[in-house]
């Protein structure tokens, strides 16, 4: 860039009132391009996101464009490092503001959310207490016609836990007593009236000693005799998987299915396009370099798109599901796997080729000879590698509706089971180390 | 059987490997070609089985013209053409049987020859070459498994099962110490002399020129300056060659 030393620092000055301007005049092309665009440009952003008063720092930068002109014109440079810290701060504050970064103010509803997924995470719901269930029933009675006006005793085995009802007659909307013994110590109970429509009419525990007193309404208004069962867990010796972990662990497996057969469908496309998209294989014929540039365009694109965007898109076309969530990983797999199997078929050795070649081969065979030997230990590692990914991708797929983990945990969150969805949480983290730890073992083995 | 005319190859980005360079070989002639490393030999022997695109002349293997031979018919050339490397070139990850037989893929149809299926008599034929180069006992291990001097016999085992009439040896002992080199010079001496195979290889040393060629030519920055035998090359000779600054080493 030649720099004319009869340049005025008047006329700099002045023209770079409009940024940039004054640069121009000193052909000081691209900090004048910069400048006369962006000074706007970054005007109108605080402008449009109303933060005005930020405007005011942004005079600094537009008199510090004005000193650096005069400087040009003048024969020397300004150091940009303060503009751009001015901006980088103008920019911070006006982001911190669109943001709305601040310390939340806690609701107690909100505190008892956060509370309950705390304790769900340190107490995951994984394991329970082996239970055995004791039951005991007693009767009454609804009077009325075709009701009996006698109640026969409840037969029952000696040693076996007792139950009454007083009082043995009642209407709809009476008051019953149930009185138990015999049962096992402290533990939960459900009173259930027994019937076509079973319904639990009261939630207790038993005492130290055994025995239950609960009360509760009667429901029923047709005359008869009704049930009363006493459902006892008594806990026995020796602990079982919770029904959180019976429900959630096949969902889990789902999701590692899920990310194989992704890994999978994108293996088997990507694997023979990855050979068009090898610059060492295509560079023969114009032909061929175009095939190689379309093959590497599309790799590109596929890999671009976050496979989010391609679960929401599969799940409105397939419908909320596994194979939703299957096509999103197969679809970014082609590209992401497709990348990296033509590198590697890049990088392979050259002079096998040649020996090959010069056997008299044809290309295919050349491929099979030459080039599948040297590339299939990183192919294996790549996929691997992918299936891992997958995984983690899988549970995320999942809260958009793409099935697996990823849904049952966005299940539990918004029917509040927090303790539930900690116990997901735990899971997944579980899998995605053992899965992390497993390919990079194996990668290492292999390469 | 080898007659080349006005072979010149400039390369894409405009370096000259090879001028004008018009050469005749007999059958059964064991020829060296030495020079400066850069003085285009490696292109000389790539033109000939067009590894390496020649720019203009003319090249023929016997009544064949090899330059403008169409893609199959250019691998029924290349059959009859055995190559010889200085890195030996072989696919490291695969056995050495596996190596030795893909000097037949020339001949066999492409899909059997995808599953790694080869005919009876060619499996013969491998270990009777294998055999031949002393490593038959190797066969199932894995080529990159064996020293230098081993990989550049199984080399040579490739280029045999082509049951080829000429071999192309690029600096076939480079890469190797002078005991082993000698091992494989041997080798290549046997083929040419018991099988009657010609051989054009390069060399770096011209004391080896002499202890196996018949023959000698000489390329300079793409040019042949020097054809003939041996023991014409004297040091006015040598010089030219290998410009005026280079010393005469024996290789023993």
């Amino acid at each position: 860039m030649s720099r004319d030393k009869t340049r005025s620092a008047v006329i700099a000055g002045v023209l770079a009132v409009v940024p940039g301007l004054g640069h121009f005049y000193c052909s000081e092309w691209q900090r004048g391009i910069v400048l006369m665009l962006g000074l706007p440009a970054q005007a109108a952003i605080l402008y449009g996101v109303g933060l005005i008063w930020l405007a005011l720092p942004l005079v600094l930068v537009w008199i510090w464009n004005i000193c650096d002109a005069v400087c040009l014109a003048s024969g020397g440079k300004c150091s940009a490092a303060l503009a751009v810290l001015l901006l980088l701060a103008i920019n911070l504050a006006a982001a911190w503001q669109v943001t709305q970064v601040h310390i939340p103010k806690l609701e107690p509803e909100q505190r008892n959310v956060i509370r309950q997924i705390l304790v769900g995470l340190a107490k995951p719901d994984v394991a329970e207490r082996r239970t055995r269930e004791q039951t005991a029933v007693a009767k009454y009675l609804v009077p009325g016609i075709g009701a009996p006006s006698v109640l026969t005793p409840v037969k029952r085995e000696p040693g076996e836990p007792v139950l009454k009802v007083s009082p043995v007659k009642a209407q709809k909307g009476d008051r019953l007593t149930v009185i138990g013994s015999g049962f096992a110590r402290n533990a939960p109970t459900k009173l259930v009236l027994l019937g076509a429509d079973e319904v639990v009419v009261a939630e207790t525990k038993t005492d130290s000693s055994g025995r239950l007193n609960v009360s509760f309404r009667n429901p029923r208004y047709i005359p008869g005799v009704y049930f009363v069962q006493a459902r006892v867990s008594a806990p026995v010796r020796g602990w079982q998987l919770s029904e959180t972990l019976k429900e959630a662990a096949p969902r889990m497996v789902e999701t590692i299915y899920l990310a194989l057969i992704g890994t999978a469908l994108s293996l088997v496309v990507a694997l023979p396009l990855s050979f068009l998209g090898a610059r060492n294989l295509m560079s023969g014929t114009p032909v061929l370099r175009a095939v190689y540039a379309l093959v590497r365009t599309i790799f590109t694109v596929l890999r671009s798109v976050e496979v989010l965007i391609f679960a929401v898109i599969a799940v409105a076309a397939v419908g909320i599901g596994p194979f939703a969530g299957v096509l999103a990983l197969a679809i970014h797999g082609i590209g992401a796997l497709g990348k990296l199997y033509s590198e590697a078929i890049e990088s392979i050795e050259h002079g096998p080729i040649e020996a090959i070649r010069s056997t008299g081969a044809n290309e295919i065979q050349v491929v099979a000879y030459a080039v599948v030997p040297q590339v299939v230990p990183q192919f294996i590692a790549f996929t691997l590698y992918r299936w891992d990914i997958n995984v983690r991708m899988a549970t995320v797929i999942g809260l958009v509706g793409g099935g697996g983990i990823g849904y049952q945990l966005i299940q539990y969150m918004n029917l509040l089971q927090w303790r539930q969805a900690a116990t997901a949480i735990w899971l997944i983290a579980g899998v995605v180390m053992i899965m992390d730890y497993a390919s990079a073992v194996i990668r290492e083995r292999i390469g | 059987m080898l007659r080349i005319e006005n072979l010149t190859k400039v390369y894409p980005d405009g370096t000259v490997a090879l001028v004008d360079v018009s050469l005749e070989v007999p059958r059964g002639q064991f020829v060296a070609v030495i020079g400066l490393s850069g003085a285009g030999k490696s292109t000389f022997l790539r033109c000939i089985n067009r590894l390496v695109e020649p720019t203009s002349g003319r090249i023929w293997l016997g009544d064949v013209e090899v330059t403008g031979a169409e893609p199959a018919e250019l691998r029924l050339i290349r059959r009859r053409v055995g190559m010889i490397f200085q890195q030996f070139n072989l696919v490291k990850r695969c056995s050495v049987m596996t190596n030795v037989l893909s000097g037949r893929l020339g001949y066999l149809p492409t899909l059997p020859s995808l599953l790694y299926r080869f005919r009876p008599e060619d499996i013969a034929d491998a270990k009777a070459n294998l055999e031949r180069v002393g490593l038959l006992e190797k066969a199932r291990q894995r080529a990159d498994t064996l020293s230098g001097g081993q990989q550049q016999r199984v080399g040579i085992a490739r280029a045999l099962m082509q049951k080829p009439e000429l071999i192309l040896a690029d600096e076939p002992v480079a890469s190797l110490d002078p005991a082993t080199a000698h091992v494989v010079l041997d080798e290549l001496e046997r083929m040419n002399k018991q099988d009657g195979m010609t051989i054009l290889c390069n060399l770096h040393f011209l004391s080896l020129a002499r202890r196996y060629a018949d023959r000698v030519i000489g390329l300079k920055a793409g040019r042949l300056v020097f054809d003939g035998t041996p023991e014409e090359i004297d040091d006015a000779r040598f010089k030219e060659i290998y410009g005026e600054e280079a010393i005469r080493v024996e290789v023993a």
